[in-house]
C-alpha cells in the first residue's frame, strides 16, 4: 500500500504490511479503500442519528467481537466451538458482580480487566481439558455446549440471598440488574459511557481487535493455524505442536469473546442466564455462517447484519419475525454458501477481470440456474430449452 | 472499476447504518410537550416461550384500549398504541423498551410477563423516569418509584389458599416448586404462612424449568405422606405432571397460585388431569358475576379464537382504566403528576374491574386484590370455594415503605429471608 | 390388562427386595433419553448432518397425532403412527429439496436446519395456536404403585424401537446397502446401489423415529410449538456419548445416562439429576474419543484377541 511511503515511520510501516497476506480476503488498494469509507461512516454514525440510536447499534459492535472470536476459532482452526458464549456470559457475570461490589467510579474500571482474565482463565481451563484429553471435532463442539449448558442449569437456580458473592446477590433466573457503565478516569474526573461515548468505545475495541486478528492469522502463527484447520495430523508430523497452538488459539478467542460479554453488560446493564442457552449459543454461528466464516471482516459484518435484521423484523413483522428470519438463513446458505463476504468479493474479482456487462449476466445466469436446481428437486422445471418427456414447461 | 467498486461498497454501508432511521422526529424529546394523542407503549410475548400466557394479556389491553378509544378517548384524546412483539426475548424487551421510551415517548407503558424481563428493564426505566405497569402475579418485593405492580403477590395468592388447605385438609405441607426466583420465594412464603396458621412443611422440591419428566417427585410425594400439596410450577414443560400425577395415581389434594389461571390447564388438558387442585387467584375467566361474564363475552367477541382470558389479562384490563382515571384527575399526561395521584390511592370499582372492585395502594404501588379460592373438580369444572380482599401486606406492613413519603425516588427488591425466621433453608 | 401384568412383575420384583421405585425412576428416565435420541442418531450418528430442528420434528409427530384425535376421532395406535409416517414424510421432502445440497459442507446443515427449526415452531405457532388441547394418558395408574403404566409401557416401546432399528440396519437387504452407502457412497454406486434414494430413506427414517417419540410422549406432554426443545440437549448429549452405533451406542448412552439422572435426581433434587446427567456426558466425551461405541468396540476387539 503506497500512501507516499517514504512518509511513514518505518514502524509502522512494518505493522501495515502485516496487515495484509494469503489468510484474510481483502488485501487490495480498493479493498482498504472501502474499508475506510465503511469506518468513517460508522464512526459519523452517532453524529447523523443521535446518541440513542448510537447507543442502540453499539450492541451490534459489542456482538461484532463474539463474532470475530468464533471467526478466529472456527474459521481459521476450524474448532466448531458452541461455547463462546459461555465466556461471553462469564466475563459478563465477573464484570457485575466486581464492579457491584467495589462500586463508585473505580469498580467497573478495575471489573473490565478482571472479568476478561477470568474468561481467559476459564477458555484455558476448559481447553486444556478438551485438547490435551485428545477431544476432536463434533466432540468438541458438544462439549461445548454441554457445558454451556450446566452453566445455564447452575445460574437460573441461584435465586435467594445466599448465592451471593461480597454484596451481590446472583440473581437466578432474573438475573443482576442494575450493572453500572465503565467509566474512564477516576475520581472528580471521571465520566461513564453511555450512548454516542459508549458506541465509540466500542467500535474502537472492535476496530483494534480487528486489525490485531488480521496481524495473527496472516503471520507466520496464522499459518500454522490454517494447517490445523486442513489437516490436523499433517500438520502434527510436521512438527507443530498442534495441541498447544489450539489452546493458545481457543484462550484467545476466549478472552474476545469475554469482551464482548463485558460490553453487552455494559449496554444493557443487566446479564442473566439467558446467554447460557442453546439458542443464544447457536446464534454467533448464524452469525458467521452467514457472513463468511473464513473472512475476519466477514464475521463481523454478517453479525452486524443479522442483529440488525433481526430487530428490524421484530419491530416491523410481528409474529411473523421468527419465520422471515429461518427464511433468511435458509436462502442465504443456499445461494451463498461461502457467505456474504467473500460472495461479494467473488462478484467482485469476476466484475474486475470480466467487465460490467459479463459480470451481471453471470449473475443472472448463477441465480438462474440454483433457483433451477432447487425448484427442479420439488418437480418444477423451468428451464427454456425443450427436453423430452418434461411435464410442466414454463416460459420465463 | 475499482472507483465503482468503492461507491458499490460504500453504498451499503450507508445503507446499513441509515436505513434504520424511523420517520418519526427526534430523539429524547420533551414530555411535557401537548400532543393530541396519549401514546401508550405495550410490550407483551406473542411469539416464544411466554406465547401462551403473554397473547392474551396482548389481547386484554388491546380491548381496554380499544372500548376507550370509541368512549371518547382519555380527556377527549385517542391513545395511540405501540404494541411490537418482543418475542419473549430479555433483550429485545430492552431495545423496544428504549425504543418506546426515547423515540416515540410514550406516556405510560406496560411491559413483560416474566420477573427477568421486569427486572431486566427496569434500570431503562429508571433512567429514564417512566411511568410502568407490571401486570404479572410475582414474588413481591418490588419498591420502585416508577414501576408500578398491578398483579397479586405471591403472599396474596398463597395467603388465600394455603390457609383454607389447612383448614380442609390438614397441617402436613410438601411443597413442590419451580426452580428458581419465583418458585423458590413462594416456597419461603409458604412456610411463612404455614407458621402463621400452625401448620409445617414436611418437605420441599424444586424441580428446574427444563424438567418435563416428574416420575421421581410422585413417588417423593408418596414417600413423604403430606395432607397436601402445594405445586407452584411454572411453564408449559411443568404442565406434564398433572397427565402424569393422576395416570399415576396420586390423590392427594394440590394446591396452586400458578396452574390454571395463567396457563389455563384445565382447557388444555384432558379431565381428570387436575381434580382436586385449589388455587388462589383474584381472577379466572370462570368467575361467576354478571360483570365478569359480560366481560368475557366482550373478550370473545372481539377476539374469537382466543384460547382463554388468563389472570394476567385482566390486570392489563383494569389498570388501563386505572391510567385513564389517574390521567383524568391529574389533568394531564405528565408522569410525575400521574404518579402523584396514584400514590394518593385510587378505587377500581364497576366494569372496569371485572375481578370486582379492587384498590390501589398508593404508598407501595401493589393491589389491594378480591382473592378467591378455586377448585378444579374431577370434570373440570371451576367453583369459588373462598373469597376475601387480600391487601399487599410484605412492603406495606413487614418492612414499611411509603414510596409517596420518605421512600420516594427509591428503585429495590425486597425478599421475605431479610424479614422471617421461617424463610429460607 | 397391561397394567395387571406390569403389576404382577412388580410384586414379584419387590418380594425379592428390588427398590421398585427407583427402578420404574430409572426405566423412565432411560426410556427418554433412548426414545429422544433414536432418530437423531440416524441423521447424525450415521449420515452426519447435524439436525437442529429434531426437536421440531418430535414437536410435528406429536401434533399430527394429537390433530388425529382431536379433529378426526381417530384411535390413539393408528394416530401415532400417523405421526411417525407423516414426519416421516416430511423429512423426506426436506433431504430432497435441501439436505441434499449440503453433503459436501455438512457444518452448513447445521444453519439451514436451525432455521428450518425457526420457521416449524413459529408456523405451527402461527396456524395452530399456542396450545392444542392435550389427549389423554391411556392405561392409567400400575395397580398398587403410584406410577403410571404407560410410562413404564414407554420403556417396552424404547427397547423395541431400538430392536428394530438395529434389525433394520443390520439384517436386512436394505440396511446393508444403506450402510453401505453412508460408508463408501462410490463404492456402492457402482454397485448399483441408487445412493441418492438411500440418503433420501435414511434420512427419513431418521425423521419418522422423531415424530414417533413425539407421538409416544404426546399422551403424557403438553403440546405447545416449543415442546421439542426439552429433547434437544438430551438428545445431542446421547448421540455423542454413543457413538456411531446405532443400537449399541444409543442403548448404552441412554441407559448410562439415564440411570446416572434418575439416581442424582432422587437422592438429591432435579437440579441435581440434570447436572450429573450433563458432567457424565462430559467425562464420557473426554475420556472415550469414540464415544462409547469406540469403547465396545475396544472391549469387542481385546476380548476377540483373548480368544484366538
Amino acid at each position: 500500500m503506497k500512501l507516499g511511503s517514504d512518509i511513514l515511520p518505518s514502524r509502522l510501516k512494518s505493522i501495515i504490511t502485516k496487515l495484509n497476506g494469503p489468510n484474510t480476503l481483502g488485501n487490495s488498494r480498493v479493498f482498504w479503500a472501502a474499508f475506510g469509507v465503511g469506518l468513517l461512516l460508522l464512526v459519523v454514525q452517532p453524529l447523523i442519528r443521535g446518541s440513542y440510536a448510537a447507543g442502540q447499534f453499539s450492541l451490534f459492535l459489542a456482538y461484532g467481537l463474539l463474532g470475530l472470536s468464533l471467526s478466529i476459532i472456527w474459521g481459521y482452526t476450524g474448532i466448531l466451538s458452541f461455547g463462546q458464549v459461555a465466556f461471553f456470559g462469564i466475563a459478563g457475570y465477573t464484570y457485575a458482580i466486581v464492579s457491584l461490589n467495589l462500586g463508585g467510579a473505580l469498580g467497573p474500571t478495575v471489573a473490565l480487566p478482571v472479568a476478561i482474565a477470568v474468561a481467559t482463565i476459564s477458555a484455558f481451563i476448559l481447553g486444556y481439558f478438551m485438547f490435551y484429553g485428545g477431544v476432536r471435532n463434533v466432540y468438541v463442539a458438544i462439549l461445548t455446549l454441554v457445558v454451556t449448558l450446566v452453566l445455564e442449569t447452575f445460574m437460573a437456580q441461584t435465586a435467594g440471598a445466599k448465592w451471593a458473592i461480597g454484596s451481590v446477590k446472583l440473581g437466578g433466573f432474573n438475573g443482576i440488574p442494575g450493572i453500572r457503565n465503565f467509566t474512564l478516569g477516576v475520581g472528580e474526573s471521571s465520566f461513564s459511557l453511555s450512548g454516542s461515548e459508549f458506541y465509540w468505545f466500542v467500535l474502537a475495541v472492535l476496530l483494534f481487535a480487528y486489525l490485531g486478528s488480521r496481524i495473527l492469522v496472516n503471520s507466520k502463527y496464522g499459518y500454522s493455524l490454517v494447517a490445523i484447520r486442513e489437516d490436523e495430523e499433517r500438520t502434527a508430523m510436521l512438527g507443530y505442536n498442534v495441541k498447544k497452538v489450539k489452546l493458545a488459539v481457543f484462550t484467545f478467542s476466549g478472552a474476545l469473546a469475554g469482551l464482548s460479554g463485558i460490553f453487552y453488560a455494559n449496554w444493557g446493564n443487566y446479564m442473566d442466564p439467558s446467554v447460557f442457552t442453546i439458542t443464544f449459543a447457536t446464534i454467533p454461528i448464524v452469525w458467521v455462517t452467514l457472513g463468511g466464516r473464513e473472512s475476519l471482516l466477514g464475521a463481523i459484518v454478517g453479525t452486524v447484519i443479522i442483529e440488525w435484521l433481526r430487530k428490524w423484523f421484530s419491530i416491523n413483522a410481528s409474529e411473523f419475525a421468527i419465520v422471515f428470519v429461518g427464511l433468511i438463513l435458509m436462502i442465504t446458505i443456499l445461494f451463498i454458501p461461502r457467505g456474504i463476504l467473500p460472495g461479494i468479493r467473488d462478484m467482485y474479482v469476476f466484475f474486475n477481470a470480466h467487465g460490467l456487462r459479463e459480470g451481471i449476466e453471470h449473475g443472472r445466469d448463477t441465480i438462474q440456474s440454483r433457483a433451477q436446481t432447487l425448484l427442479g428437486s420439488v418437480g418444477i422445471d423451468i428451464s427454456d430449452s425443450e427436453t423430452p418427456g418434461s411435464s410442466e414447461v414454463m416460459r420465463e | 472499476m475499482s472507483r465503482r467498486a468503492v461507491l458499490a461498497t460504500g453504498a451499503v454501508g450507508l445503507g446499513a447504518s441509515l436505513a434504520g432511521c424511523s420517520s418519526s422526529g427526534g430523539s429524547g424529546g420533551g414530555d411535557g410537550s401537548e400532543s393530541d394523542t396519549i401514546k401508550i407503549g405495550v410490550l407483551e410475548d406473542r411469539s416464544g416461550n411466554f406465547s401462551l400466557v403473554g397473547t392474551p394479556k396482548w389481547r386484554a389491553s388491546k380491548l381496554a384500549i380499544d372500548e376507550i378509544n370509541a368512549d371518547g378517548g382519555i380527556m377527549g384524546k385517542q391513545i395511540e398504541l405501540f404494541d411490537p412483539d418482543p418475542q419473549s426475548d430479555n433483550e429485545r424487551y430492552q431495545q423496544l423498551t428504549s425504543r418506546l421510551i426515547r423515540q416515540e415517548n410514550v406516556d405510560a407503558l406496560w411491559a413483560g410477563y416474566s420477573s427477568a424481563t421486569r427486572e431486566a428493564i427496569r434500570p431503562t426505566i429508571d433512567r429514564n423516569e417512566q411511568l410502568y405497569f407490571y401486570t404479572t402475579q410475582y414474588e413481591g418485593g418490588v419498591a420502585d418509584e416508577y414501576t408500578f405492580c398491578m398483579g397479586p403477590t405471591a403472599r396474596q395468592q398463597l395467603g388465600s389458599v394455603v390457609p383454607y388447605m389447612i383448614e380442609n385438609f390438614g397441617s402436613d405441607i410438601y411443597t413442590i416448586a419451580a426452580d428458581y426466583n419465583f418458585g423458590q420465594l413462594s416456597a419461603d412464603w409458604v412456610k411463612v404462612i404455614a407458621d402463621e396458621n400452625d401448620a409445617e412443611v414436611i418437605g420441599e422440591e424444586f424441580i428446574p424449568l427444563s424438567v418435563q419428566n416428574f416420575g421421581s417427585t410422585i413417588s417423593n410425594i408418596q414417600d413423604a405422606d403430606p395432607d397436601f400439596v402445594m405445586a407452584i410450577l411454572v411453564g408449559a414443560n411443568h404442565s406434564s405432571f398433572w397427565n402424569q400425577r393422576t395416570s399415576a395415581g396420586l390423590e392427594i389434594p394440590m394446591g396452586t397460585s400458578t396452574v390454571m389461571a395463567q396457563g389455563y390447564q384445565h382447557k388444555r388438558l384432558e379431565a381428570p388431569a387436575l381434580k382436586d387442585v385449589y388455587g388462589g387467584f383474584n381472577y379466572m375467566e370462570e368467575i361467576p358475576t354478571s360483570r365478569n361474564e359480560d366481560y368475557v363475552s366482550r373478550y370473545y367477541d372481539k377476539f374469537p379464537d382466543a384460547g382463554y382470558a388468563n389472570e394476567e389479562s385482566i390486570n392489563n384490563y383494569f389498570s388501563i382504566y386505572m391510567y385513564k382515571q389517574a390521567v383524568e384527575e391529574a389533568g394531564t399526561t405528565d408522569q410525575e403528576a400521574v404518579r402523584d395521584v396514584l400514590e394518593s390511592g385510587m378505587e377500581i370499582t364497576g366494569d372496569r374491574s371485572p375481578e370486582g372492585d379492587i384498590s390501589f395502594q398508593g404508598p407501595v404501588h401493589h393491589m389491594t386484590h378480591n382473592m378467591r379460592v378455586m377448585r378444579c373438580d374431577a370434570e373440570h369444572n371451576i367453583t369459588v370455594e373462598d373469597q376475601r380482599k387480600i391487601p399487599e401486606q410484605f412492603l406495606s406492613e413487614t418492612v414499611g415503605i411509603d414510596l409517596s413519603g420518605e421512600d420516594d425516588g427509591m428503585t429495590k427488591q425486597f425478599t421475605p429471608v431479610e424479614y422471617f425466621d421461617e424463610a429460607g433453608s | 390388562m397391561i397394567p395387571l401384568f406390569i403389576a404382577d412383575v412388580l410384586k414379584a420384583l419387590d418380594s425379592i427386595g428390588v427398590p421398585v421405585s427407583q427402578l420404574l425412576q430409572m426405566a423412565d428416565s432411560i426410556a427418554f433419553i433412548a426414545l429422544a435420541a433414536i432418530g437423531l442418531t440416524v441423521i447424525f450418528g450415521m449420515m452426519g448432518v447435524i439436525n437442529l430442528a429434531h426437536g421440531e420434528f418430535i414437536m410435528m409427530g406429536a401434533y399430527i397425532t394429537t390433530l388425529s384425535i382431536n379433529v378426526v376421532s381417530l384411535p390413539l395406535p393408528v394416530a401415532m403412527i400417523l405421526g411417525a409416517l407423516g414426519t416421516a414424510a416430511f423429512g423426506a421432502i426436506v433431504e430432497r429439496t435441501i439436505i441434499k445440497r449440503l453433503y459436501g459442507r455438512l457444518l452448513d446443515s447445521m444453519i439451514v436446519t436451525f432455521g428450518l427449526g425457526l420457521i416449524l415452531t413459529q408456523g405451527t405457532r402461527i396456524i395452530f395456536g399456542n396450545s392444542l388441547r392435550s389427549i389423554g394418558t391411556p392405561f392409567g395408574q400400575v395397580p398398587g404403585y403410584t406410577y403410571s403404566g404407560y410410562r413404564v409401557l414407554l420403556l417396552l416401546a424404547a427397547i423395541g424401537v431400538l430392536g428394530s432399528v438395529y434389525l433394520a440396519f443390520t439384517r436386512t437387504e436394505f440396511g446393508v446397502r444403506a450402510r453401505a452407502t453412508i460408508q463408501d457412497p462410490e463404492t456402492a454406486r457402482a454397485m448399483g446401489v441408487d445412493t441418492d434414494r438411500m440418503y433420501t430413506i435414511t434420512f427419513a427414517i431418521g425423521s419418522g423415529l422423531a415424530g414417533l417419540t413425539g407421538a409416544l410422549y404426546a399422551p403424557s406432554a403438553t403440546i405447545v410449538p416449543g415442546m421439542g426443545q426439552s429433547f434437544l440437549v438430551e438428545s445431542f448429549v446421547t448421540v455423542v456419548t454413543g457413538g456411531s452405533s446405532v443400537l449399541l451406542g444409543t442403548a448404552l448412552a441412554g441407559g448410562i445416562l439415564g440411570t446416572i439422572n434418575a439416581v442424582f435426581s432422587n437422592l438429591y433434587g432435579n437440579f441435581f439429576g440434570q447436572i450429573a446427567l450433563l458432567m457424565t456426558a462430559i467425562i464420557i466425551i473426554r475420556l472415550l474419543p469414540g464415544g462409547l461405541t469406540g469403547l465396545a468396540n475396544t472391549v469387542r476387539d481385546k476380548l476377540g484377541e483373548q480368544q484366538s
